[in-house]
C-alpha cells in the first residue's frame, strides 16, 4: 500500500464528485479516482474544431434563482463551487401524435400560471381540474421534501395530517393516478412529456418521483452551466483541490481490497490505496461481479441484483451537431423540441426498443436559445438525443458500426425537417455520434445506460429510500450514482452522492472513529 | 386541503399501500434466486474492442522505399485475432522507450480498416532532421520488435453526415499516408466518396506509394496528381500545391467538395494563404492535426524574458513526484517524456486532449493556434503540454497512462 486515505471514491461522475466534495468538506482525506482523464462521466465536454460540446445534459432542474435558490444551487454553494447558471426560456415544444390520433405541435412555457394558461389553450376547459392537479403536485413536493429532511424517521402522524395526498398516491405510477382524478387524455399526453428524462413509461413511473420532477422544471424553471457540464464538473474538482482532496485521472479501479469482511483498500492502475471507507460510482452488478471476493457477497444482494434481471434503463443514443449559421438564420426557435410518433409513453418507448425500424423518438435541443455563449458568434449548437435498443447495439459488427449510427443521424436530421421544419443539414460544419458503444466506453455502465437499474414499479425511488439501511450492506463500501437510491439525472446523482457520503461518515462515526 | 385524491376504491388502503412499499419490494428482492451475479455486456465489449486501453503490437515486416528515406512498418496483433477498427484517416499512437525517453508519437494509419480486422495496422515512417523516433524506427527497431499503441485516434476522416461527396485531398510528403489509407476503403467498398489527390513531393524518386495509387486509381473515384516541388518532368505538375493547381484539378464548384489537407508545417502555412482567396467556408477546409509548433519562442505572445531558458519542473502522478529539467523552447510533455515518465499523449498537437494536465504553479505559453482546450480548463488552470511550454519553474499534475 503506498498511500493512506481516510475515503477514497471511485469515479468522478457527478455522484462521485459531490461524494468527493461532502467528505472533503467534512474534513476528511479523500483521494477521488478517476478512469478518464476528465471528471464528470456524463457531465463533461469536448472540443471539435470551434466547438465545444455539451455531451449530455439537457436542462437542470432544482437550481432556481441565487434569491430563492433550489437543492442544487444550495448544495453547490455550501460546496463552495461556482457556476454561471443561465436559465431555459420554454419547458418544451412536443410535436407528435395525441393519444387520439389528432397532430400535437404544443409549446409549453415555465412557471405555473403560464403553464395553465397555455394547457387551456390546448385543451379548452381544462383549467379546473389542472389546478387541482398543481395543487396536489405541490403537497406532494412538499411532503417529498419533509420526507427527505426527515432523514429515514418521517412521522407518520404528520405525513397522515399534512400531506395525506402523498401517502394516497405513493404507491402508484403516475397513469394511474391520473386515470383516478380523470386528466383529460390531452392534458395527460403534454404531462408526460418528460418521460425521457427517466426512462420509465407513465403506466410504470412512480407517480411522487415523476411529478417531483415535473414540477421543480415547471415552477422552478430549468438551467443550464454557461460553459457546458464541464464548467460544473471542472469547479467540483477545483474545490475538491482547495479543500485538500487529491484527484487521480486516468486511474481505474481493479477490485476493492478487504481485512476479513470489511473493507481496507482499493487496488488501482496507480496501485493500492489504502482507506477506510469506499464510494464507488459504478453500477452494483459490475462491483459484485468483477471487484470484490465472491464469498463477501450477502444472499441477500445476489437475490436484490436477480430480482432486477439486468433491466438497466436508457440506453442513449446522440448526435452533436455544430452549425456554420446562427439558430435565428436556420430558423431554430425553441430550445428544446421533443419529437416522436405518440405522445402515449408506454407505445413510444415501445417504438423506441423496437430498434431502427419503429424508433422515431428524439429531442432536439438548441444551446443557443438559452445561452448565446453557446457556441462562437455566426454559428449555432445542438444536439439529439434518443434511446437505444441494447439488442440492436450489442449483436452490432464493428464494420457495420458507424452506417447504423449514421442510418439513424440520418433519421433524426430527416425528421427535425420534416417536424419542425427546420434543415440543419447543409450548415453542419462539425458532427459527431455518440452510441450505447460510446457511453459504455466513457461511463462504463452496463449497456452505455445512464439511468441505472429502471425506477419503476416495486423498485422505485421511494422504495428504495425507505430501504436504505438494508440495501447496503458491504461494510465500509457503498455504490452510488445513477443506480442508487434517487434514480437517474444529474440533480438525482448530485443529490444521492452528498446522501451516501452522509451515510458513509456515519457508519464510520458508528464503527468508532476509524477515520 | 381541498384535493382528495382516491386511487384505488378505499383511500385508506392506498396508505396502506404506500406504508407497505418496502415490503412489498423487500418480497419481490426474497422471491428471487440467490443467484451469481453476472456483468457482462455486449455493448461495452463492443465498446472495448473499438476503443481499447492500449493495443499490444508486434512488428511483423519492415517495407523499404527505396529512394525516399520511408520505410513501412507492418503489425500484427501481438496477442493474435483483430485490431482495432478504425476510419480511414485515423492514426495510431505509437509508444516507445528510447535512450530512456518515454515517448509516443502519433502516426496516420496507412493499411485499410478492413485489415484491422484481420489483425494488421501498416504506417509509414519517413526519415527527418533530427527525427528522434523516426530514425530509431527506421534504423533500429526490427521484426519481432514489440510496441504498445493507443487504439486508433483522430477527427481526420470522411464524414458522410457532413461531406461532401468529393473530396480534393492535399497531401504533402509523407502526409499522403491516411490518404492512401482512404483510397483503400473507398476500393474495397468500405467508404463510398470520390477522392481527388493532389501528392507534392520533391523528385519523381521521392513519391511515395507511386504504384499503390496507379493500382488505385483504377477505380474511377480515386485519382491522383503528382506535383514536383524540385523537379521538372512529363506528366508531372511542377511547383507547390497552390490554387491555380487546386482549381485546375478541383472536379466541380467549390460548394459541393471538401478538402482535406495533410502534410509538413511549412506546407500548411503555404495553403492557409493560398486557400484564403478561394474564401470557403470552414465547414468544407479539414486539415489533420499540425504538430507542435517547431518554432514556439518566434510566435507572437511568448515572453521575451522566457525565451532561451532553462526551468525546473515538479511532475506529480498519483502519489508520485518527479524532478524534471525543461527548457523554455520545448513543449512540456517532451521534458516530462525525457525524464523518463510514461505521461498520456496521443496527438501532440494540442488537439485530442489526452495529456490535458494541471498546473499548480508556475506560468507558462500555451500557442493560439494549437488551442483546443476547454473553455473550463482555460479558466482552472489545466494545459495540453504537448503543446504549451514553460516560462517558469512550474508544478504540474499529470495523470497516469494505461499499459502492461
Amino acid at each position: 500500500m503506498n498511500k493512506r486515505y481516510d475515503i477514497v471514491v471511485v469515479g468522478a461522475g457527478n455522484a462521485g464528485l459531490s461524494a468527493a466534495l461532502h467528505c472533503a468538506s467534512e474534513g476528511k482525506k479523500v483521494l477521488l479516482i478517476e478512469q478518464h482523464n476528465l471528471p464528470g462521466g456524463c457531465a463533461t465536454s469536448f472540443v471539435r474544431g470551434r466547438f465545444e460540446f455539451e455531451p449530455s445534459l439537457h436542462e437542470l432542474c432544482d437550481i432556481g434563482t441565487a434569491e430563492d435558490p433550489g437543492e442544487i444551487r444550495q448544495m453547490m454553494e455550501e460546496y463552495g463551487v461556482h457556476v454561471d447558471w443561465k436559465p431555459v426560456p420554454d419547458c418544451f415544444r412536443i410535436i407528435s401524435t395525441y393519444s387520439d390520433g389528432g397532430a400535437m405541435d404544443v409549446t409549453m412555457p415555465a412557471g405555473k400560471g403560464p403553464f395553465l394558461e397555455k394547457m387551456e389553450e390546448y385543451v379548452p376547459g381544462s383549467r379546473r381540474k389542472m389546478e387541482e392537479y398543481f395543487e396536489l403536485l405541490e403537497e406532494i413536493m412538499e411532503g417529498t421534501a419533509y420526507i427527505s429532511a426527515s432523514n429515514g424517521h418521517a412521522d407518520s402522524a404528520v405525513l397522515k395530517e399534512k400531506y395525506p395526498n402523498l401517502l394516497r398516491t405513493g404507491a402508484y405510477p403516475v397513469k394511474e393516478v391520473w386515470e383516478a382524478m380523470k386528466i383529460p387524455p390531452r392534458c395527460q399526453d403534454i404531462l408526460s412529456t418528460y418521460w425521457g428524462y427517466l426512462g420509465v413509461d407513465m403506466e410504470r413511473m412512480a407517480f411522487i418521483h415523476y411529478c417531483n420532477m415535473f414540477m421543480k422544471y415547471v415552477t422552478r424553471a430549468a438551467y443550464i452551466p454557461t460553459h457546458t457540464s464541464h464548467e460544473i464538473s471542472c469547479a467540483m474538482v477545483e474545490r475538491l483541490r482547495e479543500l485538500g482532496g487529491d484527484i487521480w485521472f486516468n486511474c481505474r479501479a481493479l477490485e476493492f481490497l478487504f481485512n476479513g469482511d470489511r473493507l481496507c483498500g482499493v487496488r488501482t492502475t496507480s496501485g493500492d490505496v489504502e482507506c477506510s471507507y469506499a464510494l464507488a460510482n459504478i453500477n452494483p452488478d459490475i462491483i459484485y461481479a468483477k471487484m470484490m471476493p465472491k464469498d463477501l457477497i450477502p444472499e441477500r444482494e445476489k437475490k436484490l441484483s436477480a430480482a432486477r434481471k439486468h433491466n438497466y434503463s436508457a440506453r442513449m443514443y446522440t448526435i452533436y451537431v455544430g452549425l456554420n449559421k446562427t439558430a435565428e438564420e436556420i430558423g431554430i426557435r425553441d430550445y428544446c423540441i421533443f419529437m416522436g410518433d405518440t405522445a402515449d409513453s408506454a407505445k413510444e418507448y415501445k417504438n423506441i426498443l423496437g430498434g431502427y425500424d419503429t424508433n422515431n423518438f428524439t429531442i432536439f435541443l438548441c444551446g443557443n436559445i438559452a445561452n448565446p455563449e453557446a457556441s462562437p458568434e455566426g454559428t449555432s449548437i445542438g444536439f439529439f438525443t434518443s434511446m437505444g435498443n441494447p439488442d440492436e447495439w450489442g449483436d452490432l459488427s464493428q464494420e457495420d458500426y458507424v452506417a447504423l449510427k449514421n442510418k439513424y443521424a440520418r433519421k433524426f436530421i430527416k425528421e427535425l425537417k420534416d417536424k419542425a421544419g427546420i434543415d440543419i443539414e447543409p450548415y453542419i460544419e462539425e458532427i459527431c455520434v455518440a452510441s450505447p458503444w460510446t457511453f459504455a466506453r466513457y461511463l462504463g455502465t452496463p449497456e452505455g445506460s445512464v439511468y441505472g437499474y429502471e425506477t419503476a414499479g416495486w423498485d422505485g425511488m421511494m422504495a428504495r429510500m425507505m430501504m436504505l439501511s438494508s440495501d447496503y450492506p458491504i461494510k465500509g463500501l457503498r455504490p452510488i450514482g445513477a443506480a442508487g437510491p434517487r434514480g437517474d439525472g444529474y440533480s438525482s446523482a448530485y443529490v444521492c452522492g452528498k446522501l451516501m457520503a452522509r451515510l458513509a461518515l456515519k457508519d464510520l462515526k458508528e464503527e468508532g472513529g476509524q477515520a | 386541503m381541498a384535493v382528495k385524491v382516491k386511487v384505488g376504491l378505499i383511500g385508506a388502503l392506498d396508505m396502506l399501500k404506500f406504508k407497505n412499499m418496502a415490503k412489498t419490494r423487500e418480497k419481490v428482492i426474497q422471491a428471487a434466486p440467490a443467484a451469481e451475479i453476472t456483468a457482462d455486456y455486449a455493448v461495452n465489449n463492443n465498446a472495448r474492442e473499438l476503443h481499447p486501453d492500449f493495443q499490444k503490437l508486434v512488428l511483423e515486416q519492415i517495407k523499404d522505399h527505396p529512394g525516399t528515406g520511408a520505410k513501412t512498418l507492418v503489425f500484427k496483433n501481438a496477442d493474435g485475432g483483430p485490431l482495432a477498427y478504425f476510419r480511414a484517416g485515423q492514426y495510431l499512437s505509437l509508444r516507445m522507450e528510447i535512450g530512456g525517453s518515454r515517448i509516443t508519437r502519433p502516426y496516420s494509419i496507412s493499411s485499410s480498416p478492413k485489415e484491422a480486422l484481420q489483425g494488421k495496422y501498416e504506417i509509414t515512417v519517413r526519415t527527418n532532421p533530427g527525427g528522434f523516433a523516426a530514425d530509431y524506427l527506421l534504423e533500429r527497431a526490427k521484426p519481432g520488435d514489440t510496441f504498445l499503441a493507443s487504439g486508433p485516434q483522430g477527427n481526420f476522416y470522411y464524414e458522410e453526415l457532413r461531406d461532401p461527396e468529393h473530396i480534393l485531398a492535399l497531401a504533402g510528403g509523407s502526409g499522403i499516408t491516411p490518404f492512401l489509407s482512404m483510397a483503400k476503403a473507398i476500393a474495397d467498398g468500405t467508404e463510398k466518396f470520390s477522392l481527388t489527390i493532389l501528392s507534392g513531393s520533391r523528385t519523381k524518386e521521392q513519391i511515395l506509394f507511386k504504384k499503390e495509387f496507379e493500382e488505385l486509381a483504377k477505380d474511377e473515384r480515386i485519382r491522383i496528381v503528382h506535383i514536383l516541388s524540385d523537379e521538372e518532368a512529363s506528366g508531372y505538375e511542377h511547383g507547390f500545391i497552390t490554387t491555380d493547381l487546386i482549381k485546375k484539378y478541383a472536379p466541380s464548384d467549390f460548394s459541393t467538395i471538401g478538402i482535406f489537407i495533410c502534410g509538413p508545417e511549412a506546407m500548411y502555412r503555404f495553403l492557409e494563404k493560398e486557400l484564403a482567396s478561394l474564401h470557403l467556408p470552414r465547414k468544407l477546409v479539414r486539415r489533420e492535426a499540425l504538430g507542435a509548433p517547431k518554432k514556439p519562442e518566434d510566435l507572437p505572445g511568448f515572453p521575451d524574458a522566457a525565451k532561451g531558458c532553462s526551468y525546473l519542473l515538479t511532475i506529480r502522478q498519483g502519489a508520485e513526484e518527479y524532478s524534471v529539467p525543461a527548457e523554455s523552447s520545448e513543449p512540456i510533455l517532451v521534458a516530462i517524456e525525457r525524464a523518463g515518465i510514461t505521461a498520456p499523449s496521443r496527438c501532440r498537437s494540442g488537439e485530442c486532449g489526452w495529456c490535458r494536465s494541471k498546473v499548480v504553479s508556475g506560468t507558462c505559453f500555451a500557442p493560439p493556434e494549437n488551442e483546443s482546450r476547454r473553455w473550463a480548463d482555460k479558466e482552472h488552470g489545466y494545459i495540453h503540454p504537448c503543446v504549451t511550454y514553460p516560462t517558469s519553474d512550474m508544478t504540474i499534475e499529470v495523470p497516469g497512462e494505461y499499459g502492461e
